[in-house]
């Protein structure tokens, strides 16, 4: 009892300094990205000022109209979009048959763990590795500078997290479940389809969504894959006009916060399956 | 037939036996055509001159290469320094947010936020920062009337690599936590209320459970961080391009450089070959660790 109370005493006491060290993490995640918002925000004038304006600045517009309007960011947002898009509709739909296969078939030789080990290693590969081959194979395939080599590399970097993350939830759907519906008649795919694909929709959209991210988020292969105005993504697009010498930081910072804006939407819609995806499952949230 | 659901149904049709395989083959085929083709690709190209000869030269270049030499041991220091400090950094918040705390969801999803944003971004937010002139570090302390001509961070040869650090450290701290914090709600309550009954203290029970039970989620973490960290690219690329002069070179950069600024195309491939091999010892490694860990009772 007495150190129950000793704890409890202790722990009011420790209480305030959590939470002040709680808010001091806090403000360090968010003040770098409220900046770049102000930046995107304030005229040119009050982007160099010293001291720096954090709250008393007129906001303006100008920088997104200049971003969108007069260069061609939102070409890169449409380009971003589709190859994102299609690429995770293409991982899904692939990627979803073999994870179903593997959480439900049992294969001579222990061929089924072999394939998914090396599947989920593939996902291990340095994207620096495959650049160079990748790069000459688009190239004689006439595809550099294309939205079908991008969709094709991403299509393959995201597969493995489909099937990792996919095979985790069929195999948390008990057997009996095509089972019952295999013995009324359907087929195998057909007790797929409808029965089984509806119970792990929440973990379809959850993996799908980390497919998007991961799409959208993506620089080196789509820098080294496109380098026309028809072709690049939005990240591409940023960082060629910030490596140039003289930057624009007001259309640069609109444009970063335009890019991250669909990302914080989602990822917050997944916050469940965080821990699950982000460590392949090998972590339970 | 054992295909597994179909014990006892003898006579399967053809197709159905072919299922499964069917099933796996798309994705077997597409991860042929973009991992094994590219590397036996990779390491053909490695293999021979411009001309097309058999050759060990790009190998026996990287001995002398004194940038790859450089390039390799910054990439170390990297790794290292961003994965310690994200580590301690991650353990801490995650301990804090698994004690009794009002808001936790808030307080994590608020955390969460530099993980979730595009590296290219990330690297533009750091270069207002840090910029010299008027960046919001140097323009504050400026206006404290602090001499800032020695703060020259990612655009002085001294402090670059550490700030690229910091930025790395900033982005990707929340990974750790994240993963730390599910796999300390993941520890049951009766080894802690034990240790309360036995009077132990606060370091006892941290050192004795806490840490003994949380190792498989610290591996996996460490795992996966130093993964990406040896193959850091992009913010780096956005930040500095791997300068001043060769500063912040790391390997994955000197390798893009090699192939795409200098197309030595087979030199390129040489050095990514050997970075594939360091990083697959580095995570056998951790996979060891792993499963031995698993194997104790």
């Amino acid at each position: 009892m007495n150190a129950e109370r000793q704890r409890t005493k202790k722990s009011s006491a420790l209480g305030l300094m959590k939470y002040a060290l709680l808010i001091v993490a806090v403000l360090a995640a968010l003040l770098p990205v409220y900046w770049l918002l102000t930046i995107s925000l304030k005229s040119e004038v009050d982007q160099f000022a010293v001291p720096p304006l954090w709250f008393a600045f007129k906001p303006t517009w100008a920088h997104y109209y200049e971003t969108f309007f007069v260069r061609p960011f939102g070409r890169y947002l449409l380009t971003s979009s589709i190859v994102a898009l299609t690429s995770t509709a293409l991982a899904l739909l692939i990627g979803t048959l073999a994870a179903y296969s593997l959480a439900r078939f049992t294969l001579p030789a222990n061929l089924h763990e072999r394939i998914s080990f090396w599947i989920i290693s593939t996902r291990m590969f340095p994207p620096i590795v495959t650049i160079v081959p990748l790069f000459l194979m688009m190239r004689d395939l006439r595809l550099l500078n294309t939205l079908p080599a991008l969709i094709i590399v991403y299509t393959g970097f995201n597969l493995p997290f489909v099937v990792w993350m996919m095979r985790g939830f069929f195999e948390e759907l008990p057997r009996d479940l095509e089972e019952a519906a295999m013995v009324d008649g359907d087929s195998r795919m057909g007790a797929l389809v409808r029965v089984i694909l509806p119970l792990v929709a929440p973990g379809l959209a959850a993996t799908a969504i980390f497919c998007l991210i991961i799409c959208w988020n993506e620089f080196l292969f789509a820098l080294i894959l496109t380098q026309t105005d028809s072709a690049i993504t939005m990240p591409v697009g940023i960082a060629g006009r910030v490596t140039q010498y003289e930057i624009k930081w007001g259309a640069m910072s609109a444009a970063g916060v335009v890019a991250m804006i669909p990302i914080l939407v989602f990822a917050l819609a997944v916050q469940r399956y965080l821990v699950r995806g982000l460590s392949l499952g090998a972590v339970k949230g | 037939m054992r295909l597994g659901a179909n014990v006892g149904e003898l006579r399967t049709p053809w197709h159905e036996r072919a299922l499964p395989y069917l099933l796996l083959a798309p994705a077997v085929l597409v991860l042929l055509l973009l991992t094994i083709y590219p590397l036996i690709y990779a390491v053909t190209v490695s293999l021979q001159t411009r001309s097309g000869e058999w050759t060990l030269a790009n190998f026996a270049r990287l001995f002398s290469d004194r940038f790859f030499g450089v390039a390799l041991l910054q990439t170390f220091i990297y790794t290292l320094a961003a994965l310690i400090a994200e580590f301690l950094l991650g353990l801490g918040l995650a301990l804090l947010l698994d004690s009794q705390i009002r808001a936790r969801n808030l307080f994590r999803a608020l955390l969460l936020i530099p993980m979730m944003l595009p590296p290219v971004v990330v690297a533009v937010i750091w270069r207002l920062i840090y910029n010299p002139n008027f960046g919001a570090i140097n323009g504050t302390l400026k206006s404290w009337g602090l001499d800032t001509t020695k703060l020259t961070w990612i655009a002085g040869p001294q402090m670059a690599l550490p700030s690229v650090i910091l930025v790395d450290v900033w982005q990707w701290t929340p990974f750790m936590f994240l993963i730390l914090l599910a796999g300390l709600q993941a520890i049951p309550q009766e080894p802690y209320e034990a240790a309360m009954i036995d009077g132990s203290s606060a370091w006892q029970t941290f050192r004795h459970i806490t840490l003994p039970l949380l190792k498989p989620a610290i591996l996996i973490a460490l795992l996966l961080r130093t993964m990406d960290l040896l193959r850091i690219f992009d913010q780096i690329f956005i930040l500095t391009q791997g300068g001043p002069g060769f500063a912040t070179e790391t390997i994955s950069l000197y390798i893009y450089k090699t192939a795409f600024r200098f197309f030595d195309f087979g030199y390129a491939a040489a050095m990514s070959f050997v970075l594939l091999v360091l990083i697959n010892f580095i995570s056998i490694g951790y996979i060891r660790l792993l499963k031995r860990q698993e194997a104790k009772p």
